[in-house]
């Protein structure tokens, strides 16, 4: 690949195999057992019904076409996607508002866009990797030191635009997401702790505003999580059956595939959103605690991408990708044992869900390409660019050759 | 920013991510070790039952306040489908003491299968033996809930029947389209008139209740209470004793009748017969009951009132006088000779009577066909259309009730398109007289008085006034503006009054005599295919200052001054009180009324 040739400082030998010798084994072996867990539980809490293979060979394929298209990932350099940050954002607004133009509704909200025999495509999904990279770059551009609460503005009006345009889906809990993605990377990037926490405060203030935005089916779902006794419309009822299914499990849990005919088909929407009910019940307390492991597991991982990127923008990508996937895990099965709100965030990789499975697995594979194109490139970060030289000074950008 | 503070913050952003997870474990500790016992034991005997309790619907009130609709408590059975652990027995069983067959009631449970905690209804407005006897045998018949659920009681029966519509259970189509609005499936949702239209208003909301049962399906303990909300209060314009004087008017002949207040369009009274009992649906109506009234040849269901398309008959001449005058064919002192036929070529149309010499004012008193058909030509077919649609015939009035029937205004381009046949001379003399092709629905009509009795405003008649809340707050008064505004001379308008007041004074509707109410109007005996003619009489009282107006359809009984005039008379009657003068009349006053109760007989 291109990208491998340049690169002033690399040490030698250069070529692919270098750089697959560097990647991040117990990341991949992680991400690969997380995977194969998925296909359990959406197997285990699907597969009583006439077609019991249907949801996990669906499930499967979405799954290998992911690893497939994350391998070829591999191949580019992680820098190119930086360069190209400009129109990843602008095509990533079109295809957000594209869903709402021409966007499948279901369960009251519009979020999928119909791809023919691929099935339906959810924009959303794809568009939380789009943000970490275009975000990233945002922040490399502008390195700071951020001295005020100003200084954030523009990364917040970064932010803004998606996140008002997945708002209107509505699409509550990815929007949260972002926030989420936001919260990391500026806090790694080097925001100053108290400007983090007056944009916070500033996003608490709107709630009052935007609960006349929200749609009657989010606000019943805040409330009857805010008051579970307050139950409308079985929202709360969803999360009292949850908690059954996973206190249920007790230590050992009742055993795979076992738990599937009593309770699960109380609690709704057991194979996507509330897979982890299933892991709660089937495998008990120590199956879930061992699935937070592995997460744990992951997290950590990524975190040690951040720390060994050779360059700003790709410590913050990884930092926004374990910001997203923490985010996530508390989320979902906080919502699962009754601690937050039903928002409608899958668990990564384990939850039934193509356009979601397949982005975790490209945000792996975003991670990995970082982790294995590292450099100790000394105290500071390295700011060589990905693209050859000469197309650089094509551009006009030769202030940076410099360096 | 330096290297160094960049991983103090990756460990600090570790170290909170570590804590998330172990706040998550600590909570999986929490319920799966600590509460583990309990939920397991909820788990196994899934003893969680939801039931929601059925918001009474809103009451529709006439303008004075007085309900039409009220909810009575009745009982509903019930069957759980978790709770049914032996369905080939419970089934047939609960089944017999409904009267139903065990097919009917699996049909019931089969429909609902989403959400199998919830319960499926199998019978609305069950009588009080077969609950006790369900209730004796309540230990052999575990998964049958009885309920008190409320149920909509039309107090006055057939009474305004096709306004106020009726209750059928929701549709699974309707149901993907409302789930979100917070319909239900087996809710109850309005199928026709108010019911339908406001039915977002008059549904209300279901409460629920979350409550642990016993193997039994007896309750334990509730969870969780949420009270229902009553249903919005819908106020109509509809005044009962005046709906109550058109319906005995009409008595059991076919026909509609409708008074309207002139100057806002708000409806009074809506009659059509024959009519149905909503209270029959109100619980889920039969499918043999439905199968007969929808093939009743006498069409029960059907609103003559805004649904059926009529010949107008004479009624029809304030039509053709407005054309004439305004074209200046004519003036109100214009000198007629009938000689009780008209000759058209070599064919002879034959008048009901021979009126000698008479003025224009004359001849619409008398409803002289002779003196009309004479117009008709110099007038001719196409001004004979344009001046109907002036008055916004051929188009639906935009009244606020379902499947509005528009009519037929004929011209020649018309009966090309239609029936692929050239306009004949004769045409333009039957539709003069509003005879052949024409068709116009009595709101139509009562429109067209209106028009005449306002000076020009085509309102745009409403049943609904106002909507509040169950608490008495106004949610929103309905004025709907006039559809448009017709500009008629003076002199043309005077002709038109002229004419109108003297059918009534000494023409062919004489024989209204209300003392100290003046009236005016136009008889109508409209030939049809079907037999006899109809009857029809539209008229506004009072003349200088109209705040009624009424129109009576009946079909095919004969002449209009015999059949429906009396109607009209009875309804006035009604509506301004015998021999009161300048009894205040109905105005647009909201309920509560301005007019005080003793000008009721």
């Amino acid at each position: 690949m291109s990208a491998a040739l340049t690169g002033p400082p690399l040490p030698i030998p250069t070529g692919p195999g270098r750089f697959l010798r560097q990647v991040d084994l117990p990341l991949l072996g992680t991400t690969l057992a997380l995977a194969a867990f998925g296909l359990i539980m959406v197997y285990s809490s699907t597969h009583v019904s006439a077609h019991p293979f249907l949801y996990v060979r669906s499930q499967a394929l979405h799954l290998a076409v992911g690893m497939v298209v994350g391998g070829l990932l591999l191949a580019v350099d992680y820098r190119t996607f930086a360069s190209g940050a400009r129109v990843l954002y602008v095509a990533n607004l079109l295809l957000l508002a594209a869903v709402l133009v021409v966007g499948r509704t279901s369960l009251g909200a519009q979020r999928w866009i119909a791809l023919g025999p691929l099935g339906q495509f959810q924009p959303s999904e794809l568009a939380k990797i789009v943000i970490v990279i275009t975000l990233a770059k945002h922040l490399t551009d502008r390195p700071g030191p951020y001295r005020s609460v100003w200084e954030l503005m523009p990364f917040l009006g970064h932010i803004a635009l998606p996140i008002l345009l997945i708002f209107r889906q509505p699409d509550l809990g990815t929007a949260l997401v972002y926030g989420a993605i936001f919260a990391g990377m500026l806090y790694a990037g080097g925001a100053r702790r108290r400007d983090l926490a007056v944009i916070g405060a500033g996003g608490l203030l709107l709630v009052p505003a935007l609960w006349h935005v929200l749609k009657d089916y989010q606000r019943r779902r805040l409330l009857a999580f805010l008051h579970p006794t307050l139950d409308p419309l079985g929202a709360g009822y969803g999360i009292i059956q949850s908690k059954i299914a996973v206190g249920s499990g007790l230590l050992w849990g009742k055993g795979l595939f076992a738990g599937t005919q009593g309770v699960l088909r109380f609690v709704p929407e057991h194979h996507t959103d509330f897979i982890f009910s299933v892991v709660g019940e089937e495998l008990g307390f120590v199956g879930s605690v061992a699935l937070l492991g592995l997460f744990l597991l992951w997290l950590a991982r990524g975190v040690r991408v951040a720390t060994v990127a050779r360059d700003r923008f790709g410590a913050l990508a990884a930092v926004g990708i374990v910001s997203m996937v923490a985010f996530h895990v508390f989320v979902n099965v906080g919502m699962t044992v009754g601690m937050m709100p039903i928002t409608g965030i899958p668990l990564p990789f384990i939850s039934y869900g193509g356009s979601a499975l397949m982005t975790m697995i490209w945000a792996t594979a975003l991670l990995l390409n970082i982790g294995m194109r590292y450099q100790k490139a000394g105290i500071e970060f390295d700011a060589s660019p990905a693209v050859p030289v000469r197309v650089i000074r094509m551009r006009g950008r030769s202030e940076r050759l410099e360096e | 920013m330096d290297r160094e503070r960049f991983e103090r913050r990756l460990t600090v952003l570790l170290a909170v991510i570590g804590g998330m997870l172990a706040v998550l474990a600590i909570r999986l500790w929490q319920i799966q070790i600590v509460q583990g016992e309990y939920y397991l034991r909820l788990a196994e005997e899934n003893r969680i039952r939801v039931t929601s309790i059925t918001a009474p619907r809103g009451q529709i009130r006439d303008r004075q306040g007085r309900s039409l609709t009220l909810n009575r408590p009745a009982f509903t059975v019930s069957l759980v489908p978790t709770e049914l652990r032996h369905p080939e027995l419970v089934i047939p069983e609960v089944a017999r003491r409904l009267g139903m067959s065990p097919q009917e009631v699996a049909a019931r449970l089969a429909a609902i299968p989403d959400r199998p905690y919830e319960p499926v209804r199998v019978r609305r407005d069950v009588p009080k033996e077969a609950i006790a006897a369900l209730e004796e045998n309540r230990m052999d018949l575990p998964g049958v809930l009885v309920q008190v659920e409320p149920v909509r009681d039309y107090l006055f029966g057939p009474l305004a029947a096709h306004l106020l519509g009726y209750l059928g259970e929701i549709g699974d189509r309707e149901l993907q389209t409302l789930r979100s609005r917070g319909y239900d499936a087996g809710d109850l949702i309005g199928k026709d008139g108010i019911e339908r239209i406001y039915d977002g208003y008059l549904k209300g909301r279901n409460g629920q209740v979350q409550e642990e049962v016993d193997a039994q399906g007896r309750p334990l303990k509730r969870l969780a209470t949420v009270p229902p909300t009553s249903g919005d209060i819908v106020d109509l314009g509809i005044d009962l004793d005046v709906q109550k004087a058109a319906e005995e008017g009409l008595g059991p002949r076919l026909g509609a009748v409708i008074a309207m207040d002139p100057r806002d369009g708000t409806i009074v009274a809506l009659v059509s017969h024959p009519a149905f009992d909503p209270n029959r649906f109100a619980t889920g109506i039969p499918v043999k009951e439905w199968d007969r009234l929808l093939h009743d040849p006498q069409q029960p269901l059907l609103d003559r009132a805004i649904q059926g398309g009529y010949p107008m008959g004479s009624v029809f001449k304030i039509v053709t006088a407005t054309a004439a005058l305004e074209l200046g064919l004519v003036q109100a002192n214009s000198w007629f000779n009938c000689p009780g036929y008209y000759a058209l070529g070599s064919r002879i149309f034959h008048d009901h009577e021979e009126h000698g010499a008479l003025n224009f004012v004359e001849a619409i008193a008398k409803s002289c066909n002779v003196v009309f058909w004479t117009l008709a030509r110099p007038v001719g077919p196409d001004n004979l259309a344009k001046y109907a649609r002036m008055y916004e015939l051929g188009q639906t009035t935009g009244i606020d009730l379902l499947q509005e029937s528009a009519g037929v205004i004929p011209d020649p381009d018309w009966k090309q398109r239609v029936w692929q046949q050239m306009w004949f001379p004769g045409d333009t003399l039957n539709t003069a007289v509003g005879q052949g092709y024409v068709l116009a629905t009595p709101m139509q009509v009562a429109r067209l008085l209106a028009a005449v009795a306002n000076g020009g405003t085509l309102v745009t008649p409403h049943l609904v006034t106002r909507i509040s809340s169950p608490d008495g707050r106004l949610l929103l008064r309905l004025a709907p503006p006039p559809s448009g505004q017709i500009h008629l001379s003076a002199r043309t308008m005077g002709a038109l009054r002229a004419g109108l007041e003297a059918v009534v004074t000494r023409g062919t509707a004489a024989s209204i005599q209300i003392p100290g109410l003046t009236v005016a109007g136009k008889t109508g005996t409209a030939e049809n295919p079907h037999g006899i003619p109809h009857a029809w009489f539209a008229g506004y009282a009072p003349i200088d200052h109209p705040t009624l107006v009424v129109v009576a359809l009946v079909e095919n009984v004969g002449y209009g001054a015999e059949f429906a005039v009396p109607i009209v008379q009875r309804v006035l009657q009604a509506a301004f009180g015998t021999g009161q003068p300048g009894a205040p009349h109905p105005g647009p006053a909201p309920a509560g009324g301005t007019r005080p109760d003793d000008t009721h007989p």
